[in-house]
């Protein structure tokens, strides 16, 4: 049941957008979000939803695997959309009973809604499919560094992005452990209302908190013995550099922002 | 012969801090003990006995109550030497789990060495030689939980191995690996006292472990109470049993064989010894 989690979830893979650098990868992907704020119309809109679609293909992840991550906000989407519906007032009435009214501008708002919130989630989620945690988080310190001269610790902030991103498996398994050896005790997990069940995960969850602070403390002395003192001297391994591919990204991004603003400008705005 | 002492203890007692106004009893008792480079050593005892005490001490972790720990004439006490003394000894604790900081293998390795500010071509190399020489260097691009238990504790070997200390410490590393694991992790740890020269101080209750070191330590409540080769300490049946511990199965074997009456050897540690002896017995006619 917990396995089904799917946060940062990483594909390996060797394709063009695998191969990009961390760095590269995150500002393209934080442009490309802007650009989906940036459109207008349904135009625009379309150049960046094929855009994430082309990108999905590049990057030969399946797209049972991302319709999946969208799985979970579906109803966020449909949610957003029908109020859409109902606010707007402008456009031809197609539909009028009691005091709902439901327009022409409206059903396109909420199309637009909807398109826009599925793009945003296949251009964001394509960000951890296809870079791994550790590269992403080395991606956001190296970016970030400038902040240290106005003393923000990067560092020690990416260190605990690290920490947590490599103890969530181990978490999982050891949540997975506790339900079993509550359930051989005789915990029922599975029936009974929904306070019921909240109730029953008490004892699931004190047990994990107990060990989590027993891990930390370990990991602390271990840390500690391989002379981590959060200072500045740490060096890399991994050395990143930026390759033609990065730059052939920031291309594509940076065409793609002055073809929507066009875009923007020759049609009319649906919202 | 002075020169060669890595690890000194002189005269070293500790206490851990207690919860309550009443004081804990000492946990280390003042013990004596020298190191030398290039030893591998086993510390033998039983659980409470101490020895995991000893190891924390010895790499500045905690402080001695009384008493000092030099490690490479260096003070334990002194914080500022806190930094170089973690460069000589490192130590690789019982759970694999909560020592490993990384998402992947080789990044972990490495964590060591950047901590300690070195260039990137030479960390790569150390890393990679680290890996080689713990036999996991296929699996460097692998994600630790993935790893079987015998597996993770090597990159955790790797992991001290690549900070280039001269001495490892092992806290009990094997507890909590099947034999698989622990015969794997046994292997590396001979390899690397063999071939590198890296001093060995390996903390277990596995006596046929502490028979294959060259020099074994048994701990009774925060005392030495044996310290010799394998053969000396294992010949010592009481004292050994009387801290708690048992002796390797052939040396059991072999003693309880000789106390019937068959003419048995009192120094056998090893299947192979215990074979070569009681064949002899039997062609001799030593059987009763």
């Amino acid at each position: 049941m917990v396995k089904d989690i799917t946060i940062g979830q990483y594909f390996p893979g060797n394709s063009f957008i695998h191969k990009l650098d961390a760095r590269a990868k995150l500002i393209v992907t934080f442009i490309a979000l802007i650009e989906i704020f940036v459109c207008k119309n349904f135009f625009s809109l379309a150049l960046i939803f094929i855009f994430s679609i082309v990108s999905i293909l590049i990057s030969k992840i399946s797209f049972k695997v991302v319709l999946k991550g969208l799985k979970m906000i579906y109803l966020l989407i449909a949610l957003t959309s029908i109020l859409q519906i109902f606010y707007n007032e402008k456009g031809k009435v197609l539909l009028e009973w009691w005091k709902i009214k439901i327009t022409s501008g409206g059903v396109n708002t909420a199309i637009f809604m909807a398109v826009r919130i599925i793009t945003l989630i296949f251009i964001s989620s394509l960000l951890t499919y296809t870079t791994s945690p550790t590269a992403l988080t080395d991606g956001i310190d190296r970016l970030l560094s400038p902040l240290k001269k106005l003393k923000v610790p990067v560092d020690t902030l990416a260190m605990m992005m690290t920490i947590a991103l490599r103890f969530i498996p181990t978490l999982i398994e050891e949540i997975d452990k506790i339900m079993n050896a509550q359930k051989a005790r005789g915990a029922d997990l599975e029936t009974g209302s929904l306070l019921k069940r909240a109730k029953a995960l008490i004892p699931i969850f004190i047990p994990l908190f107990v060990n989590s602070f027993r891990r930390a403390y370990e990991l602390a002395f271990a840390m500690e013995c391989r002379c981590y003192n959060g200072s500045n001297h740490r060096t890399r391994m991994k050395t990143m550099k930026f390759s033609w591919r990065d730059f052939v990204a920031f291309l594509w991004v940076a065409v793609m922002l002055a073809a929507i603003i066009l875009l923007n400008h020759f049609f009319g705005a649906v919202i | 012969m002075e020169n060669d002492s890595l690890i000194k203890f002189n005269d070293v007692s500790y206490r851990y801090e207690s919860d309550t106004d009443t004081p804990l009893p000492l946990a280390i008792k003042n013990i004596d003990l020298d190191i030398r480079k290039g030893e591998f050593v086993a510390v033998l005892g039983h659980n409470g006995s101490g020895k995991s005490t000893l190891a924390k001490l010895a790499n500045a972790i905690l402080a001695p109550e009384s008493g000092k720990i030099f490690v490479n004439g260096m003070d334990t006490s002194d914080e500022s030497l806190e930094y170089e003394i973690r460069q000589t000894v490192g130590v690789v604790f019982q759970n694999p789990d909560n020592q490993i900081v990384a998402t992947i293998v080789e990044e972990d390795v490495a964590f060591g060495p950047e901590n300690l500010g070195i260039e990137p071509k030479e960390i790569r190399r150390r890393v990679d030689d680290a890996l080689k020489s713990v036999g996991m260097y296929e699996y460097r691009f692998h994600e630790p939980h993935k790893l079987s238990g015998g597996q993770k504790q090597r990159v955790a070997i790797a992991g001290i191995m690549a900070m280039q200390t001269e001495c490892i410490i092992l806290d009990e590393p094997t507890a909590m690996l099947d034999p698989k694991g622990r015969e794997e992790v046994m292997k590396a740890m001979q390899r690397l006292n063999k071939e590198l020269g890296v001093t060995i101080v390996l903390i277990t209750h596995y006596m046929d472990e502490a028979v294959k070191a060259d020099r074994v330590i048994v701990m009774d409540s925060g005392r030495i109470v044996l310290d010799g080769t394998p053969r000396q300490v294992f010949a010592e049946e009481e004292t050994i049993e009387k801290a708690g511990l048992e002796l390797p199965d052939c040396a059991k074997l072999a003693h309880a064989l000789k106390r019937s009456g068959v003419n048995m050897p009192s120094d056998i540690l090893t299947p192979d010894e215990f074979v070569e002896a009681f064949q002899r017995c039997v062609s001799g006619g030593g059987v009763l």
